[in-house]
């Protein structure tokens, strides 16, 4: 199938629309305004979202379907790619043909428009992750994809945008919900407990654990249940998941057919003043420190990657424990999202430790790539 | 005391052979050919080696007298205190009447200028001046004058640390010490350079030694068992603790005593007994006044392909994020500054607890000297682990900044 040039598809007048505001100016928001906005969802204010992101929701938008264009080693080609582009280019044009919201009724109006944006973009990064699949089968064999640092770039930029529009609309659409639950303002937790979220993602990525190898090794938390700090639980609970899953997995590889009994994954829950940390210790052998770097890159992944095995990849949402290469570097986006870090120190022959910090302040913005 | 200018006291020739020489390539040497060359301290092979350090030692110190040389003309506009590379060397065995003409001088920082590079040219003029070295009695004498150099360099890092104590107290309390990013860099390149030199040196030296011992080659160990390393250093910290504290939290080791890899003990045992240190520190000041428990110090020593990795975890209450990078610095110390209280550090070799804000970024320099890092990760609120990569490969060039 030959590329399909945007301009084949979308008018010329879009795609200069396109790049006009792709070049416009990008407004971060707090954490902390998130919270102290939502927290009165009154009309006004709703109506005064709703033109935010009227205005500031195609600039985003704009600017990723650009770069989508201008990918190196062939990359905007794929068709996978150019399918995201698609969505990229019909979202943007949703919104530009949107008419001006000047009352309530125009605000729920859009608010429905942008959920089904939301939605239209909902397999953006498993689609991603074909496109790039589908240039490594192309390429020469000799050049080592995780030395495309071009590529882990441009994806680390697309999938932190991505990150910041889902929590925009995402937030948006949820302050309309009547009767939320105490101390949530929309996907934030004012009242949330680190402790109590790393229980439930690790007791889901032992139960994953269990279903593939038969058994898995114990996971002990430590840290104060009553603890609590604002912070979005659905975020911290991809990030533990992932980490908890990677533990258990090097444990469980390393002592399944030995005598000794595995150690567990012990989880340190920290508070201090300006962040919250998360230590996740394994014992499952480690990762060899020239290795390390691998690790963040997209692509990389020592398991069997299971993107061959799915062709619909739009109505799969069976999670494996490994393969498709994207859970740490993606967890880092999210910790990096409002203010945090993780860091990932391994010792060879023995474990590894990865730290995840989370930014207690709420004051940063937004990182605006 | 006016300004002495470097030409005032040098012949102008050796200005330009010290600049000719300090341009020359360097020459890295693997720890693993230091221990192959090394184990064969035959007359030939001893004469190699002197004549290579001949060659060697005069560009490595060359380039850091230029460096130094540079350093505060170059930095003109800048304040006074980026020149702070040059000040410290004047505090050399604390020449008070050099102090006090320092203090009164017009061009504090010609007189500082001069005195380093006047003290690295001694060297360099020493090493330029001995003939060619063509036997065994001329090899044994060279020997014995690199030995005298390397006892000169011996108080670099007290003086440093005294002289930018000094500059700090004098300067713009506005300039944020840790963003004076030149200056780290240039302390950075000048000790790393320190550390090779020492260690060739050093290295030569030893093997004259006529009964060395068993499994030695030079300062390398060929069979060290990084846990006995680990045990005498956190031993030696603990001294410290109950000496200034009056009591030391535990320090619990994990790890086989019988592994063992070719290594330098002396280095291994000053980066762990530096982070050993600091934790006790921090488990001390955090819990010296509380009725709980105590926590251990946690050391584990883990052997892999790659990489001999010891981590030290402590629960001292750890480092907020924002204030990790400062630890690195060589300006940043949160204790009390011993310095004020000893005033001849020529003779004074007490070791205290911190205050000189030297010891991380000097380990690091020490573990990434053979290929290996330092890596520091904090949990504020709980502690601070600390991760020593040691390479085994033993393949790794000296840097050569």
């Amino acid at each position: 199938m030959a590329a399909k040039k945007a301009c084949e598809s979308f008018s010329k007048s879009l795609i200069e629309d396109v790049h006009k505001w792709g070049c416009m100016k990008q407004t971060g928001v707090s954490l902390r305004h998130m919270m102290e906005f939502g927290s009165k969802p009154t009309d006004r204010n709703l109506l005064i979202s709703g033109q935010f992101l009227h205005k500031e929701l195609p600039i985003r938008i704009a600017r990723r379907a650009i770069e989508l264009d201008t990918l190196p080693y062939g990359l905007s080609e794929k068709p996978a790619t150019l399918k995201v582009r698609d969505w990229y280019l019909d979202s943007f044009r949703d919104l530009r043909s949107f008419p001006e919201i000047k009352d309530i009724n125009d605000e729920k109006e859009f608010t429905q428009m942008i959920k089904a944006i939301k939605v239209r973009h909902n397999n953006v990064v498993p689609t991603m992750a074909l496109g790039v699949q589908q240039l490594k089968k192309g390429m020469d064999p000799k050049i080592v994809y995780e030395d495309l640092d071009e590529i882990h770039q441009f994806l680390d930029r697309f999938y932190l945008s991505r990150i910041g529009i889902r929590m925009l609309i995402g937030q948006h659409v949820k302050l309309h919900k009547p009767n939320p639950a105490p101390h949530v303002v929309g996907y934030i937790h004012t009242k949330m407990s680190p402790v109590e979220v790393a229980k439930n993602a690790s007791e889901a990525a032992r139960a994953i654990c269990l279903r593939e190898y038969g058994s898995a090794p114990d996971i002990n938390i430590y840290g104060d249940p009553s603890f609590t700090f604002p912070y979005v639980p659905t975020h911290l609970q991809l990030m533990v998941f992932e980490l908890v899953k990677n533990s258990l997995r090097a444990v469980q590889e390393r002592f399944m057919y030995s005598d000794k009994a595995a150690p567990p994954v012990r989880i340190i829950v920290a508070e201090g003043i300006e962040d919250v940390t998360i230590k996740i210790s394994d014992e499952g052998g480690g990762i060899k420190r020239s290795g390390l770097p691998k690790i963040f890159t997209y692509l990389y992944s020592t398991a069997k990657n299971p993107l061959d095995e799915y062709t619909d990849l739009g109505t799969d949402d069976r999670i494996t424990m490994a393969g498709y290469g994207y859970g740490i570097p993606i967890s880092r986006l999210y910790a990096k999202y409002f203010g945090g870090d993780l860091q990932v120190i391994s010792m060879e022959g023995y474990g590894t430790d990865a730290y995840l910090h989370l930014s207690r302040l709420g004051d940063s913005q937004e990182p605006l790539p």
